[in-house]
């Protein structure tokens, strides 16, 4: 009669200790006090279970602690939660805002799968953000710690730091999607790593209902004042190069003497079409986007050069746009297969030098192969050669080595044995070897292939945000954000009106 | 009178025969009906986004009835792939056993298969109900697949009926007809899974290759992206599209589906998951049926049905290893498509918010592999002649288990970690032990494990038995030397895996690792069967000797297969996160987060709990009914006289 309620209390022990840990209801207390959690009253009843029950019983018990057993494991191990569910943020305490960004960085968000904050741990897929709150204000010219931040967290391919690639997602697309104040939430938590929480609202740099783009027309990041902003377009010298309606191009000789006076774009109406965050690129990096008709060139065609600005490019021609000495222009027609190969030294990043076609010989064929550059990696390069596509090392190719002596003469050849260092260098020059001395070489250039070069620049000077001070930027992109063609008419008109009455 | 009592026989038995399709068609029918009806009734239910369905919520609602669903269906679609290659064996070895086995087998099929049409009416229901815009959605796309799948489940029922009932009708001559209705049974089986695989996997993957669009979807993308992006050229627009760039089947803003169904349905994890849940499915429905094996077993009141259910837990197990061990392969396959489907989705299945949730299922797989290597060994412990294997099993337990805790080892532990404790480390690694939480040393752990479960069941398979080939000592070496030098080469690999880039590691490194292991498992065994076939025997295997053990053990692993499809089917789902369709639609409901692992595990475990009690309710209808059996035999038998 005992065994028998000693088993069948075990067994209700045993069930009811199961659907208590699966449910997580609290330690059954006794005396107010928690007597033990049910995990170890499972454990208990199942050692009674398996001890006083027959074979199916048993078999029953056992099936059940393997089942909780997997269930017990999981709750050891540590787990992020995306369960979050913010519908407002209470900035009347800073702290709370950044332990609920916090626990976005770590969940939701995923932050923490590429980023760490802790200066001890190895390098990560993406930096460590330690003191990220006090070194984003460092990180851009011209960005203060929270305009970097929101930056960086919208569009975060703008601003890369350097050693780390592309990987991040926008995190407000999906799969992470997260909305604006979980956003808002986790640049607070970033700023209190080593920084100051800004409660300052934000409008999104983004079109939530576009996922197709990314810079809306957007309110300036930065707010200052248009009237000193005019001030630094004329003083900085950007008047020397764009026009403005309203005011004067200072004479030659009246501007900065450091920079050349180029044709720039008009920037009257330059806020009535593109938005601040355009704006901002283009002052920040110059070359980001080049304005078609507007791009500095340097090509080599026929054995002449030419250098000035690219008027227009198709797949076949060129139009380049040069200035004589005596201020006289002239427009130059180039084909593109009549522009010179130039040597190339390091086949690196061909595409973003401008090559567009290459020449080289692999280290294992006679002949060299030619054609058009489709697709660029670090190690290799495909060409499009006939109908087809050939794919060649970057590495395995024949060198030239270009020799001038001091005599003045120039011998090109590939190497057959020997280095600069040795004594006596042999050449192969046109299918016969030659012996060099190599005390008598002046100057020698390696020469990996040949290419056709065409690589657009901005005349704008890349150091240009360098020179601005944070409030000149700020004051700049608020007269900027003026020039809508509208209001310059608007402004120009009482002005006008004023000088005919006068007059 | 004789003549008038058999008549009466006659007629109980038929009524008895088809009683039970009858009942059969009943879940079906209900099933037909909802899956016909699915896009009319969410069509009218469209208004309302989601219902809450009481008590437990949705989600849970949704996620019990599928993941038990699922289990169902697979033991269903496991089981029948196996009974006819048993019956097959029994057919050409002439050995009644074999045929016995499998027929008993598809008898806790047909079961199981009414459970499992029930449940799948259950959870279409609960789909409808809960989320009519995602079933609106879905069967919008999915539809002309749906009416396919009503006709390959009519087909799958009635060959079911015609296989199970016309076993001891289509004996002899007719034996022959009789494996093709087995195989036929595995092909609407198999194309049905595969169907229904292509929804849920679209779900996750709404995408295809550039390379696999048909001209007219290239064409629909391509304005559908120029409309998005007002200004944008034909050739901006097709800027680093190659054939294996990843194409979404939806206009990204309006999320209008530009593609065909067939396109719908060959999404990027399709194939991956078509071919992983068939392998697991036959792992799986051996595992079950072992456990079944196992329970007969434990309760059997003679030798006889001991012997027989210890044969029959041997040949569940065997059938489960034998898709166990390609199984981490095809998992490896399909986590590789999700990272090239979306890297994002990658880093965040392995690398963050599941990243724990692996080491859980390398605590699962441990126990899967180190369970079935303890069966095999307990299992020559009844074989004469075995001993001679029993001194390499310390080493063999041995590198099993640093495997085990190989694959268990965390990448970081950072969170597991105090400050002190990660300044000790000088980092989120230990220093040395932080290797192994790398992928390389969990793909070289793992193809090492294999290789060892492999020497085990090489063990098994000799024991009892003496080669007479005159070339047997070359054949031992040169198996001995596949075995030495291949797993040489695979830890070299590994080590290797340490100092290249992930690119080489992934489509490389990996691959040739596991060309490896697969090699050695076909070339070992075409040996061994010539080595051994005109072998002696020297001892004989005496069946129904196992201990008890041991089919604890079968009961283990067959748990332990449910818990981590369970797992797995949290993590496959999990990864879309907030939404029905990834990028497509987001799930807006107050469900819209991933749950803690802690709380799925939960969920996780009512689930088993559920299935195994229905399981172990189709098991004793089973024995309840073969008890009604054996005494009405009598019985009829005395009234007839």
């Amino acid at each position: 009669m005992s065994k028998t309620v000693v088993k069948v209390a075990s067994l209700i022990l045993m069930v009811v200790s199961f659907i208590a840990y699966i449910a997580g209801v609290s330690a059954f207390p006794i005396a107010s006090e928690n007597l033990l959690p049910w995990s170890v009253w499972f454990i208990i009843s199942v050692v009674v279970n398996i001890i006083v029950w027959s074979s199916v019983m048993k078999l029953l018990t056992f099936s059940l602690a393997v089942i909780w057993f997997y269930a017990f494991v999981a709750g050891l191990v540590p787990e992020s939660s995306t369960a979050i569910n913010l519908t407002s943020l209470d900035w009347s305490d800073p702290e709370s805002v950044a332990e609920q960004g916090a626990a976005i960085f770590n969940g939701k968000g995923q932050c923490s799968a590429c980023h760490t904050v802790d200066p001890s741990a190895p390098k990560g897929r993406c930096p460590d953000l330690t003191d990220i709150g006090a070194n984003a204000a460092n990180r851009q010219p011209g960005l203060d710690a929270k305009t970097y931040l929101i930056e960086s967290l919208y569009e975060p391919a703008n601003y890369l730091v350097p050693g780390y690639g592309k990987i991040m997602p926008e995190i407000w697309k999906a799969p992470i999607a997260l909305s604006k104040l979980e956003i808002e939430a986790v640049i607070a938590y970033l700023q209190s790593q080593g920084g100051e929480i800004d409660p300052t609202p934000y409008d999104e740099p983004i079109d939530r209902a576009d996922p197709g783009t990314v810079a809306a027309a957007l309110p300036p990041l930065l707010t200052g004042d248009p009237a000193l902003g005019k001030k630094v377009f004329v003083s900085a010298a950007c008047i020397s190069c764009h026009a403005v309606k309203g005011i004067e191009s200072p004479a030659a000789g009246e501007g900065s003497q450091d920079f050349e006076v180029v044709t720039a774009p008009d920037l009257s109406e330059i806020a009535a079409f593109n938005d601040m965050r355009y704006l901002e690129e283009s002052i920040l990096k110059p070359g980001a986007q080049i304005v078609s008709g507007y791009g500095a060139v340097t090509v080599k065609a026929n054995g002449a050069t030419f250098q000035g600005t690219l008027v227009s490019q198709d797949t076949e021609q060129i139009v380049v746009r040069t200035k004589k000495a005596s201020g006289e222009e002239e427009e130059h027609t180039i084909l593109l297969t009549e522009l010179d190969e130039e040597p190339i030294e390091e086949l690196a990043n061909l595409k973003a030098n401008g090559y567009f076609t290459l020449t080289l010989t692999p280290a294992d064929a006679d002949a060299s192969v030619s054609g058009e550059i489709v697709e660029e990696t670090e190690d290799s390069v495909t060409l499009k050669v006939g109908d087809g596509t050939q794919t060649l090392s970057k590495t395995d190719v024949k060198t030239l080595l270009t020799i001038v002596n001091f005599d003045g003469d120039e011998i090109v050849g590939s190497v057959v044995s020997g280095t600069l260092d040795d004594d006596e260098l042999v050449l192969n020059v046109d299918g016969s070897e030659e012996v060099i001395d190599t005390f008598d070489i002046e100057d020698s250039v390696f020469t990996r292939a040949f290419g056709k070069k065409l690589l657009v620049t901005s005349p704008m000077p890349e150091n240009f945000p360098l020179l601005l001070s944070v409030s000149d930027l700020s004051n700049l992109l608020a007269f900027l954000s003026t020039l809508t063609g509208a209001a310059a008419t608007a402004e120009a008109t009482p002005a006008d009106a004023t000088e005919t009455s006068a007059e | 009178m004789r003549q008038h009592q058999q008549t009466r026989l006659d007629i109980r038995g038929v009524a008895c025969r088809f009683k039970k399709p009858l009942l059969l068609l009943v879940p079906l029918i209900l099933l037909i009906l909802l899956q016909t009806l699915a896009p009319a009734v969410a069509q009218d239910m469209s208004e309302a986004e989601y219902r809450p369905f009481p008590k437990i919520g949705s989600r849970n609602a949704a996620w019990i009835a599928a993941q038990l669903h699922l289990l169902f269906g697979s033991f269903i679609l496991g089981v029948p792939m196996f009974a006819v290659i048993i019956e097959f064996i029994g057919w050409k070895t002439k050995d009644a056993r074999y045929d016995r086995m499998a027929q008993e087998f598809i008898k806790l099929c047909m079961g199981a298969f009414s459970t499992t049409a029930l449940l799948g009416g259950v959870l279409v229901f609960i789909l409808i109900w809960c989320y009519p815009k995602v079933m609106s959605k879905l069967s919008g796309i999915f539809g002309p697949t749906m009416i396919f799948y009503v006709v390959l489940f009519f087909g799958e029922t009635f060959t079911l009926y015609l296989y199970s009932y016309g076993w001891d009708k289509m004996q002899g001559r007719h034996k022959g007809w009789h494996l093709f209705l087995g195989v036929l049974l595995n092909v609407f089986g198999t194309a049905i899974m595969f169907v229904s695989n292509s929804w849920l996997t679209y779900q996750t993957s709404p995408g295809t290759q550039y390379g696999k669009l048909s001209d007219t979807t290239r064409q629909s993308w391509l304005e559908s992206k120029l409309a998005q992006n007002p200004g944008m050229t034909q050739t901006e627009a097709m800027e680093g599209i190659t054939d294996a760039t990843v194409i979404p089947l939806h206009n990204e803003t309006t999320g209008e589906f530009l593609a065909t169904v067939w396109e719908a349905v060959n999404n990027f994890t399709w194939m991956p998951v078509n071919i992983h849940r068939l392998i697991g499915n036959i792992a799986f429905g051996g595992s079950i049926v072992a456990a079944y094996a196992a329970f007969r077993f434990l309760v059997a009141k003679t030798k006889e049905d001991r012997a027989h259910y210890d044969w029959m837990g041997y040949t569940g197990n065997f059938i489960a290893l034998c898709g166990l061990i390609p199984l981490p392969f095809a998992g490896y396959w399909l986590g590789r498509e999700i990272y090239m489907f979306n890297n994002t989705m990658g880093i965040n299945m392995m690398g963050s918010l599941f990243s724990w949730l692996f080491i859980i299922q390398a605590v699962m797989i441990g126990v899967l592999f180190i369970g079935a290597n303890y069966y095999l060994w307990s299992g020559m412990g009844r074989i004469d002649g075995a001993q001679i294997y029993a001194r390499y099993r310390p080493y063999m337990i041995a590198i099993i288990v640093i495997c085990v805790a190989i694959w268990m080892t965390p990448r970081t532990l950072s969170k597991i970690s105090t400050s002190s404790e990660l300044s000790a480390m000088g980092g989120a690694n230990h220093p040395h032990l932080g290797l192994f939480g790398l992928m390389t040393a969990k793909n070289t752990a793992v193809n090492i494990i294999i290789l060892t479960t492999f020497l085990s069941f090489l063990f098994y398979r000799r024991s009892g038995k003496s080669p007479t080939a005159s070339w047997k000592k070359v054949g031992n070496i040169a198996i001995s030397s596949i075995f030495f030098f291949s797993a040489v080469s695979i830890v070299v690999i590994g080590i290797v895996g340490f100092t290249v880039p992930t690119d080489l590691r992934v489509n490389v490194l990996t691959p040739y690792q596991v060309l490896i292991a697969l090699v050695v498992m076909v070339a070992v065994t075409i040996i061994d069967i010539f080595m051994y076939r005109k072998a002696t025997m020297s001892g004989t295997i005496k069946w129904g000797e196992m201990t008890d053990r041991s089919q604890y053990v079968l009961i283990l692993l067959a748990i332990t297969f449910t818990s981590l499809m369970g797992l797995m089917g949290y993590a496959r789902s999990g990864l879309r996160e907030a939404w029905h369709i990834f990028g497509v639609m987001q799930d807006t409901s107050p469900d819209a987060f991933t749950p803690l692992l802690s709380e799925a595990v939960n969920i996780v475990a009512i689930i088993m709990v559920i299935f195994f009690a229905l399981v172990g309710f189709i098991f004793w209808l089973g024995l309840w009914g073969e008890k009604k059996k054996q005494q009405a035999v009598p019985t009829e038998m005395e009234e007839a006289d």
